[in-house]
């Protein structure tokens, strides 16, 4: 033991701390909620991301000196927490025959080292207990929050820390989670399989992120029967090499009584070599510095492809944000088209309004004016539903826009919209009236025959929106009016209407787009990611 | 070992009768659901005749062909491929019930699988996964060659055992009542070796009952339990799981992990057929020593006497299929057009053409004919060259249907004719409904065209009412003239004769037209409202043929399939 364990194993660099923070800032706020092809795979890796620059690697970077961690991970029944407690050479961690067994993360360390442990430096997502005994409080930890056990023992070299993770492959998820984000934060990966799991796939996953991030590993063969353990080995080692981890520490733990029966610990004679092998990277100074910046190292080198993977996922997310914005914005546009077609060939004047129009001026112009404010109304609901109804049916075929329709706020309130038509009709009617009131009182100013406001005000209304069923109205305004300040009124109360109508489109287009824009998918997001990974890579 | 010594007394006690069957596998649901279990008990080729499968898969069919051009064929494969299976499962012999043994690599199925055929047929090994191809044991294997096609087992991965030779050294009785029995000895599912996985996928759709082989190293597997147990929940009554390797446990261990087990399972849904409850049958048993294999043995043996397992597993499957099309195919809430909808449809067309309008124009129209045929012929003259004005800006077109109204008419239908539809179905409807509205607005010009009002009827009051205002100008008329004639001298009477003419003459002409005009209010009002009548029920009629019977149409093929998802589901 002695002084090695105080040696600072690599110097502390406040640029790339710094550099590290901005890319963990970007990461937290990177968001992937269309599920598109790649989001989901986006989210873990940001998750996984955060938790490994939180759990490990930061802490790492500040803290050269702290003492090495190294997580045993596995699947079910491999007999990790038998391990740990052999490998300490007491019941530190409550091994079964039932599965799962490990809830709670177990962290034994020597005495000496307790205070780097007991602070939320690593894992600070984890409340701490301690406990003297195993075993008797398994069944709270899972109940309230999350907890990281933590036993002392002078077994262990100082400078190490050996941590038992629950399952990977647990059938409670959270459990699985865990796991993932434990391995995340170690300096030292251990793996444990057996003889009959060996050519499980879920473990090869986690020996492939290995590789990946290329780790300090190690991988424990347990459980093997003696007679066949020779055969299962050779097997072993072959397969590692194929996939080219033949050059990792291997260790073989025989299959005893011990390991099966739960409670009892393996003799010190099973695990040595694998004790020795830990307490080497423990202690010798070179071999320690090699074990904890080699991971370092790995995982920020993983940065250089785990981040652009990021930033393209988002600038899918992105891309298919843009994508729905157009679509709604051209179902609105197209409605714009048509309402000015529709307006241009009179089709307000149909129906009750021009059943009333027919009998002007017997109807009286309250009629009049109301029917054709109505077949007006009529004409833009009409559009915005259809409008509605593209985009509805443009965003069912894509991924995003489906997910965007499905919930509950997705689809557009019609009543409400229909309402806020009715009131944009209503102040244009208004508009058309205190036009009308103006031009009659400059022409009584004129010396023309006195005229009727409110007819005048129909006759426009009429003109308008009738098109070629209307042109009589035209006839009459300019007889009512005069010529001139007919064709004044029918250009101002048609920029009116125009700008009325281009105002309504544009508030629902916003509605119907509010969800999106909600979601916040931005195109910077794609770039500082990649910014923040290129200043990483300038600091390092 | 409970569940074992529980199978073994049934066995023991019955050897295939119905007593001992309702003990050991899974008979209350198999009571209920009734698919071949009565014609079991052992007798070859009996009639099948109560088949309640036959009924949900000629439902399926229907159900299928009903639906083909309303919902998209991605959400219709997996009823298609279960379609496929059943005919295909159905054709072949019910007479064999195909086993499988399934499990991770290493659980020891190959080992099983020798300790239940008696002989060493399948490669076992250390080196894992062992077993890459399935490996198959039929027992009294004649008929049986059409599944192992349909299995694809390799010809040489073949094994058959005749019951007469097997059992030299096996509990007598025993082997008899495995014939029928086709085992199969599976590929792993959770090993790195590539396609493993994708074989037992296949064949556990293709088997009729899956044995799970489980170790207590691997029992809790996320992989098991999350990719096959929980999804075959529904698949309780031809599923056994057998706890292997229970040597390899010390003491009473066994008996936790298998209450453990039993725990996941309840967790995963899968019900656990225990105190004679129907459900999976759970077993503790050692290939290597041959603790609980006679168990087991027993087990198979009696599912093989019933022969009724085939059509089990395909009811269960049709059960899962059911489930998941559920969506597609039950929506919440009564359906149907309701009278108010249907209603409020009409109102709708009818704003859409104008009836209001049109109405209280023909009610004027009348009203002015009255007054023209019954007013003072002075008033009529000076009346005519008012109104002249008017009759021009009329012009010559008649009603027109407003576009924008009848599309907001047909949506507000056709949204309340789907509420409360599944998805597709409310499409269908929507569909329909958009198609009648296209050519709707022309025909409901036409049909306003038609059922205009025309010139209106002179009632022949107004005949006599004009006769008399003749009269009364007349008078008033001679009364003027007599004046005059007087006033120069030419005629020598009284003054106040001509006076009371005069008076009489013009004040009883205005007085006529007055009560006329009173008097032709209400039939102008009723002569209104025929006509308002007259083409709101034109507009009805419009918008019934082309949208209304289109979408009830709609709704009935839905009703109907709704009946055959019912049989299909609830048979």
């Amino acid at each position: 033991m002695g002084h090695s364990a105080t040696v600072a194993i690599l110097d502390v660099r406040p640029d790339l701390l710094d550099a590290l923070s901005a890319l963990r800032d970007r990461v937290d706020v990177a968001r992937f909620p269309f599920p598109l092809p790649g989001a989901a795979r986006a989210r873990r890796t940001r998750q996984e991301l955060i938790a490994q620059l939180d759990d490990y690697l930061v802490p790492r970077l500040r803290t050269p000196e702290a003492p090495l961690l190294a997580v045993v991970g596995g699947s079910t029944g491999a007999g990790k927490s038998t391990l740990v407690n052999s490998l300490v050479g007491r019941r530190v961690s409550e091994a079964g025959v039932l599965r799962p067994t490990t809830r709670t993360p177990v962290l034994v360390c020597h005495p000496a080292d307790r205070a780097w442990f007991s602070d939320p430096r690593i894992l600070p997502g984890l409340a701490r207990a301690w406990s003297a005994r195993p075993g008797t409080q398994d069944e709270d930890g899972a109940a309230e929050g999350e907890l990281l056990r933590l036993e002392i023992d002078d077994a262990l070299p100082r400078g190490l820390a050996l941590l038992d993770a629950p399952d990977i492959d647990s059938l409670v998820a959270r459990n699985r989670e865990l796991a993932a984000e434990l391995i995340c934060a170690a300096d030292i990966w251990i793996l444990v399989t057996t003889a009959s799991r060996y050519a499980d796939a879920l473990p090869w996953h986690l020996l492939r992120t290995a590789k990946e991030y290329n780790v300090t590993l190690a991988t424990v063969l347990d459980r093997v029967p003696h007679q066949i353990a020779e055969d299962v080995a050779r097997h072993y080692a072959a397969l590692l090499t194929k996939a080219g981890l033949g050059d990792v520490p291997r260790f073989t733990v025989p299959e005893l009584p011990e390991s099966a029966g739960g409670g009892g610990l393996l003799p010190q004679t099973a695990v040595a070599a694998l004790r020795q092998w830990l307490a080497h990277n423990a202690e010798d100074p070179a071999a320690r510095q090699q074990a904890a910046q080699r991971t370092v190292v790995g995982v920020l080198d993983s940065m250089r492809a785990r981040m652009p993977a990021l930033a393209s996922a988002s600038a899918v997310q992105h891309a298919a944000a843009v994508r729905l914005a157009r679509g709604a914005e051209d179902a609105y546009a197209e409605a714009a088209e048509r309402i000015d077609g529709a307006v241009t060939a009179g089709v307000p004047l149909a129906g009750e309004a021009l059943a009333r129009w027919l009998e002007y001026p017997h109807c009286g112009r309250e009629a009049l004016q109301s029917a054709l404010a109505e077949g007006l109304a009529t004409l833009l609901r009409s559009e915005v539903d259809a409008a509605d109804e593209r985009i509805a049916a443009g965003w069912q075929r894509d991924r995003a826009g489906a997910a965007l329709l499905a919930e509950p706020d997705g689809r557009p309130d019609r009543a409400a919209a229909a309402d806020r038509i009715d009131a944009g009709v209503a102040r244009w009617r208004e508009g058309l009236t205190d036009l009308a009131y103006a031009e009659v009182r400059a022409a009584r100013a004129a010396d023309r025959a006195p005229a009727d406001p409110e007819d005048a005000a129909a006759l426009l209304a009429t003109v308008l929106l009738g098109g070629r069923r209307g042109s009589a109205a035209g006839e009459r305004l300019a007889e009512t009016v005069g010529a001139q300040a007919a064709l004044r009124m029918r250009d101002r109360a048609r920029e009116q209407l125009e700008d009325g109508v281009a105002g309504l489109l544009r508030g629902e287009c916003e509605r119907r787009l509010a969800p999106v824009d909600g979601l916040d998918v931005t195109a910077q997001q794609q770039s500082s990611l990649i910014a923040a990974l290129s200043l990483l890579q300038k600091e390092r | 070992m409970g569940g074992g010594s529980r199978a073994a007394t049934g066995a023991g006690a019955g050897g295939g009768s119905d007593s001992a069957r309702g003990s050991g596998f899974g008979g209350g649901t198999r009571a209920a659901r009734g698919s071949g279990a009565r014609s079991s008990g052992g007798s070859y080729g009996a009639s099948r005749s109560p088949d309640p499968l036959a009924a949900r898969v000629d439902a399926l069919g229907e159900l299928l062909g009903l639906s083909r051009t309303r919902v998209s064929p991605d959400e219709l494969a997996e009823a298609g491929a279960l379609l496929e299976r059943l005919g295909e499962r159905r054709r072949l012999s019910l007479d064999h019930t195909v086993v499988a043994l399934a499990g991770a690599t290493g659980s020891g199925k190959s080992t099983l699988f020798n300790a239940l055929a008696g002989l060493e047929l399948s490669a076992t090994g250390v080196r894992r996964p062992t077993t890459a191809a399935p490996v198959s044991c039929s027992w009294d294997p004649e008929g049986a060659a059409g599944l192992l096609d349909r299995l694809g087992i390799a010809p040489q991965d073949r094994y058959a055992r005749r019951s007469v030779l097997d059992g030299a050294d096996r509990v007598p009785g025993t082997d008899e009542r495995l014939a029928g029995l086709v085992l199969l000895d599976m590929p792993d599912h959770d090993s790195a070796a590539p396609g493993h996985r994708d074989q037992v996928d296949r064949l556990l759709q293709l088997v009729d009952v899956v044995v799970w082989v489980l170790d207590p190293e691997k029992y809790a597997d996320a992989a098991l339990h999350e990719r096959y147990l929980r999804p075959l929940a529904g698949h309780a009554d031809v599923t056994l799981l057998v706890l292997n390797q229970v040597d390899r446990l010390p003491g009473d261990a066994a008996d936790q992990v298998l209450d453990d087990l039993r725990r996941l399972l309840d967790e995963d849904g899968l019900a656990v057929g225990e105190h004679g409850d129907a459900g999976a049958v759970v077993l503790a048993v050692s290939a290597l020593n041959g603790v609980g294999v006679p168990d087991l043995r027993a087990c198979l043996g009696q599912i093989v006497a019933e022969r009724g397992s085939a059509n089990r597993r395909l009811a269960a499957d049709v059960d899962r299929t059911a489930g998941r099309l559920q969506s597609l195919y039950v929506g919440e809430g009564a359906v149907g057009l309701t009278d108010p909808a249907r209603e409020d449809f009409v109102d709708r067309l009818a704003d859409a053409v104008g009836v209001a309008g049109a109405g209280e124009a023909a009610e004027r129209d009348w009203a002015r004919a009255a007054e023209a045929a019954c007013g003072t012929p002075w008033g009529r003259l000076t009346g005519e060259r008012q109104g002249g004005a008017d009759r021009v800006a009329r012009g010559p077109a008649g009603l027109a249907a407003s576009r924008p109204a009848v599309d907001e008419a047909v949506r507000a239908l056709a949204d309340d004719a789907a509420q409360g539809l599944p998805v597709p179905w409310a499409q269908a409807v929507r569909d329909a409904a958009r198609r009648g509205g296209e050519g709707l607005p022309a025909a409901l010009d036409t049909a306003a065209a038609r059922a205009e009002p025309g010139q209106p009827e002179r009632p022949t009051w107004w005949s006599a009412v004009g006769a008399a205002q003749w009269l009364l100008m007349s008078l008033a008329v001679a009364g003027v003239v007599c004046l005059v004639a007087i006033a120069v001298g030419s005629l020598d009477a009284s003054w106040w004769l001509p006076v009371v003419l005069l008076a009489v003459g013009a004040l009883g002409g205005r007085a006529l037209a007055w009560a006329c005009r009173i008097a032709a209010r209400g039939p102008a009002h009723r002569y209104g409202q025929a006509a308002e009548r007259r083409l709101r029920a034109a507009a009805a009629d419009c918008g019934r043929a082309r949208v209304l019977e289109p979408v009830a149409a709609e709704l009935l093929r839905y009703r109907e399939v709704r009946e055959q998802y019912a049989v299909v589901a609830g048979g």
